[in-house]
């Protein structure tokens, strides 16, 4: 079933008259003789709206910081904004020194009444000192929380103390919950931070090999980035680091060694991204490692940038070699799979990203939307200048760099440049509406009561999202997917992720649970029985 | 107080309580047909609604004025109206919460002339908003609940006839607990209004129809109507008499007021039913003999095996107290009493008994495992955050309280009643055997044929 102007109109009469103009400018439905089509995001969240949106301090602790591994990541508040962002993205990491990983911790200055009256400066400075003498980390983090910035303690101060006392870098993240309008203020406040202060502090001047690449914008949740990396180094690459999934502190600071970026969730990293290009010269390179057919490409496109004949040998010798092992086992899946329909809602990237592995299966995604992402992620990088800037994105400051007189060296040349970016995303996304069929729905920053209205209009087969949608839908008959902490599962990307994905959605196809869900009593007799014609028988 | 422990460093490590909104949030999701919003940026309502889903496996609506840099400034008076607006219009409950993050109470949001004013412009007088001033940095989310419980009361309570009911204030427990308190309740014909009653619209049972607001919930007219009732019992021994709802029904109604602890255990239950049978005057009944009597069967059988246990028994102060006394009338030694709250008088709880036991409150996971190494305990009773223990100690844990985010089932852990706490007793003295037997033969082998001597 689709949906239409008129259907649409309907679900948002329900609204407020004002809400209704709001939210209307959220939801486009997919019109390709329309050509470009605009959608409203990055903006205020409407109050009193159940929206699955985080805040500043999710984006940018919870996201870009926390699973950097071998960093103390200290949050300056109150308990809860530490304890509910500890351990809960599944972002895994492993050190080969055990002490030196610190993920599984949560340190929290936890101010009582008496710091917010009297500033939590002082209880920050001995608490950085403490977790210096237990811990001894490479480099500490310091969050900030609401109350933080209100009362108007000196985070960089006290981290710029802390430095001089203990010589290692103590990083200060103003990052409280109210500015912006989503956790992509966050992101964007984490990326400065990293860039100015940790990328290129590293000595290294050059790459350990020809093909050294970073990866930005992959939180190796459930193991995603092990599994691209696996790919990545069989077929010669070498990763200076991966920002930030199973990332460290150490690695990152030499991240300015890389010839090329990796681009995998545009909207969190993309700052870093273009600032590496400014700054050192080297390109990003859009990629997507969900879904075979994806990462193939993404493999081919990175071939195509070293323009190695070599390279673009093994990678296709590695593709095949992947190819020939999983194509018969997803064709096993594609088998339960087929016909079935998606809603696709996550984040800054997946809400895109998924859409392909889910039409690998022969899924269709039918209404597909991001939580916090800019218009560039749903119209492509070309509208950029036309985005207005409002007072909720000045607030966060732009982070000016320029070309790094020692290390700034064009890794290819001008012409080269332009004429790749014809053929691959070479310092280009082009966005979620574009690769959306006519009639299909995109919904920007999707709410509990849309949630519900659309399932009722569109009944998709699952419904992919996170953990607080998830009840609703499947209290409507609807199995879920988390596509945030993957349900315990994963990794997703690449080879074996994506048969990983395939097993795990064709589960929620064909549980018997689903069966049981009309009573027997409901719809049928529980005895079959008719009255015997007694001369007949 | 000599066995009290205290910590003396400023590193919150691996913390063992949540925040006060946190806890402010559950009660109103035992009020039928209420929604509830949290005053402060988004993230707030996010994140708990997040970590809410997780223990209760059930959609959690939390809304939020979702404040930003702009509110800070100029005050958040307008979202928060806004918010309000929506939430009538859209899930049309029939009481809102209103509870407040860090950032409305550094700003100094008046919550409470926010929405006297609010009502009088929509001219809704009447319509119950029930403010409750949750700063996280103030408490932990155990006293965020119980404040809530007491401001729901006190906005909703009038002065009512006498009625033959008992009000049954409850603390956090599961769905679960709730059913089965109400069970015992109607075993004895007791008429009841229980507060918050979260049995239903935190474990609602699959239907076809789903609707916003989950059905369940304790009726708002039963809440106007408690100060006519018979007597409170306040399972709730640990809670200060200002947070307590059970002392501001007899203050300002004279509603003779009962607190008990928790029913979980053979003396807490026995308690609870006497109570009961003491207030309504009626005979306990036979179902309730046999149960007792099946619970002793089941102490009797486990007895020798829960003698060794040294327990870790940590959460919040309630379940700390119930649990700790159940592990005291069956022989398993509780060494370390742990809880994030600051309000935890063991020594008055305990009395002679307390010179035993090493108390922590307002600690975290850090300083429980060192104290855990220290005593030897070789069991720990809590939430999932016990994990930790288990990880780093071997120690390993029943899982009982809130939150439980690494299993499933939270919203269904039965502990309380005679009945409930055969299946607790059960699931602390298998954990036990399951330890005992898989270390048996190595530890056999070690001590007979390596000469090893080993605890």
């Amino acid at each position: 079933m689709a949906i239409d102007e008129k259907m649409l109109e309907q679900i948002l009469n329900k609204y407020p008259a004002k809400v209704k103009r709001n939210r209307k400018k959220h939801i486009v439905i997919r019109d390709i003789e329309k050509g470009a089509q605009e959608i409203e995001a990055n903006t205020r969240t409407i109050p009193g709206i159940i929206t699955n949106r985080g805040c500043a301090f999710a984006g940018c602790k919870g996201v870009v910081v926390g699973p950097l591994k071998d960093m103390v990541h200290i949050v300056h508040g109150p308990v809860g904004c530490a304890y509910y962002s500890w351990g809960t993205r599944r972002n895994k990491a492993k050190s080969e020194n055990p002490k030196e990983n610190f993920l599984n911790y949560c340190f929290s200055t936890d101010m009582q009444e008496s710091d917010i009256v009297f500033g939590g400066e002082k209880k920050l400075a001995k608490m950085i000192d403490e977790v210096v003498e237990i811990f001894h980390p490479k480099a500490i983090s310091v969050s900030a929380t609401c109350p933080v910035g209100l009362i108007g303690d000196d985070l960089v101060a006290v981290a710029k103390a802390a430095e001089k006392r203990h010589g290692i870098q103590v990083l200060a993240f103003n990052c409280e919950g109210y500015k912006g309008v989503s956790q992509s203020a966050g992101h964007h406040i984490a990326n400065n931070i990293l860039m100015e202060k940790v990328i290129g502090a590293g000595n290294l001047e050059e790459a350990p090999s020809k093909y050294s690449i970073n990866i930005l914008g992959e939180y190796n949740i459930g193991g995603d980035s092990w599994e691209i990396e696996r790919v990545l180094k069989d077929i010669g690459y070498h990763v200076v680091t991966v920002m930030t999934g199973d990332g460290s502190y150490e690695e990152l600071k030499n991240a300015h060694i890389a010839e090329l970026n990796l681009v995998q969730c545009h909207r969190s990293i993309n700052y870093i991204a273009e600032m590496l290009e400014i700054k050192y010269g080297t390109p990003w390179l859009k990629v997507n490692f969900i879904g075979i057919e994806n990462t193939i490409k993404s493999l081919r496109n990175m071939a195509q940038y070293f323009g190695d004949p070599e390279l673009i040998q093994k990678t296709e010798e590695v593709i095949a070699r992947e190819t020939a092992r999983i194509e018969p086992v997803m064709a096993q899946y594609k088998k339960i799979c087929e016909g079935k329909t998606a809603f696709c809602f996550v984040g800054g990237s997946r809400g895109h990203h998924y859409q392909g592995l889910f039409a690998e299966l022969g899924v269709e995604t039918i209404l597909a939307g991001y939580e916090f992402a800019h218009r560039d992620d749903y119209e492509g990088r070309d509208i950029i200048p036309e985005i207005k800037s409002d007072a909720d994105s000045k607030n966060i400051p732009d982070l000016h760099v320029t070309p790094d007189q020692r290390r700034y060296r064009l890794k290819i040349s001008d012409e080269k440049m332009a004429e790749l970016k014809k053929r691959i995303p070479l310092g280009n996304y082009k966005g979620m509406i574009s690769d959306m069929k006519d009639g299909h729905v995109i919904v920007d920053d999707l709410n509990h009561f849309e949630t519900e209205e659309f399932i009722k209009i569109l009944k998709p087969d699952i419904f992919a999202s996170g953990i607080k949608d998830k009840y609703v839908v499947q209290k409507m008959g609807i199995p879920s997917k988390q596509l945030h902490s993957y349900d315990y599962s994963g990794p997703y990307a690449g080879f074996n992720g994506a048969v990983k994905f395939a097993e795990d959605i064709s589960m929620a196809f064909t549980s018997p649970t689903w069966n049981f869900i009309t009573p027997p009593w409901k719809n049928k007799p529980l005895l079959d029985g008719k009255i015997v014609d007694e001369e007949a028988s | 107080m000599k066995n009290k422990v205290v910590n003396l460093r400023n590193v919150s490590q691996n913390p063992c309580s949540m925040c006060m909104p946190l806890g402010g949030i559950i009660p109103f999701k035992g009020l039928e047909q209420s929604m509830v919003i949290l005053h402060g940026s988004q993230g707030c309502s996010t994140y708990m609604r997040r970590f809410m889903a997780e223990h209760f496996n059930e959609p959690i609506d939390v809304g939020s004025s979702a404040l930003n840099e702009k509110g800070t400034v100029y005050g958040g008076e307008e979202n928060l109206k806004k918010g309000l607006d929506n939430i009538l219009k859209v899930y049309n409950p029939k009481l809102i919460g209103i509870l407040t993050t860090c950032l409305a109470e550094t700003i100094g949001e008046d919550i409470d002339r926010i929405s006297l004013e609010y009502l009088q412009e929509r001219e809704m007088e009447d319509f119950p908003l029930v403010t409750v001033p949750t700063p996280a940095y103030s408490d932990s989310h155990t006293e965020g609940y119980f404040l809530a419980v007491k401001r729901i009361i006190t906005r909703l309570a009038q002065k009512s006839e006498k009625n033959e009911k008992v009000n049954i204030i409850i603390p956090n427990i599961s769905p679960a607990d709730i059913r089965e308190i109400k069970r015992i309740l109607e075993g004895m014909e007791i008429a009841y209004t229980l507060l918050p009653d979260f049995s239903e619209t935190m474990d609602a049972p699959f239907t076809n129809n789903f609707g916003k607001l989950p059905n369940g919930g304790t009726k708002l007219g039963d809440i106007r109507n408690m100060p006519g009732a018979k007597a409170t019992i306040e399972l709730g021994i640990t809670v200060e008499d200002h947070l307590s709802p059970g002392k501001y029904l007899e203050n300002s109604f004279g509603v003779p007021l009962y607190r008990l602890p928790l029913p979980i255990g053979l003396e807490n239950t026995d308690k609870f039913i006497l109570t009961l049978k003491t207030i309504s005057g009626k005979e306990v009944p036979e179902m309730f003999r046999k149960e007792r009597g099946r619970l002793q069967d089941c102490m009797i059988d486990s007895h020798k095996y829960n003698a060794q246990g040294i327990a870790v028994v940590f959460g919040e102060p309630e379940l700390v107290y119930a649990v700790t006394k159940t592990c005291l009338e069956n022989g398993i030694k509780p060494k370390v009493l742990a809880t994030g709250s600051k309000n935890f008088k063991s020594g008055q709880l305990f009395g002679e008994e307390s010179s035993n036991l090493k108390v922590l409150t307002e600690t975290d996971f850090v300083h429980i495992r060192q104290v855990c190494k220290e005593m030897d305990v070789n069991l720990a009773i809590g939430n999932s955050e016990g994990k930790y223990l288990t990880e780093k100690e071997g120690i390993p844990l029943v899982r009982i309280g809130f939150p439980i985010h690494d299993r499933v089932g939270g919203q269904r852990i039965l502990s309380v009643g005679y009945q409930g706490t055969i299946m607790f007793l059960d699931r602390i003295t298998n954990t036990l055997l399951e330890y005992k037997l898989s270390n048996y033969r190595s530890s056999m082998y070690q001590k007979y044929f390596q000469g090893i001597d080993v605890k």
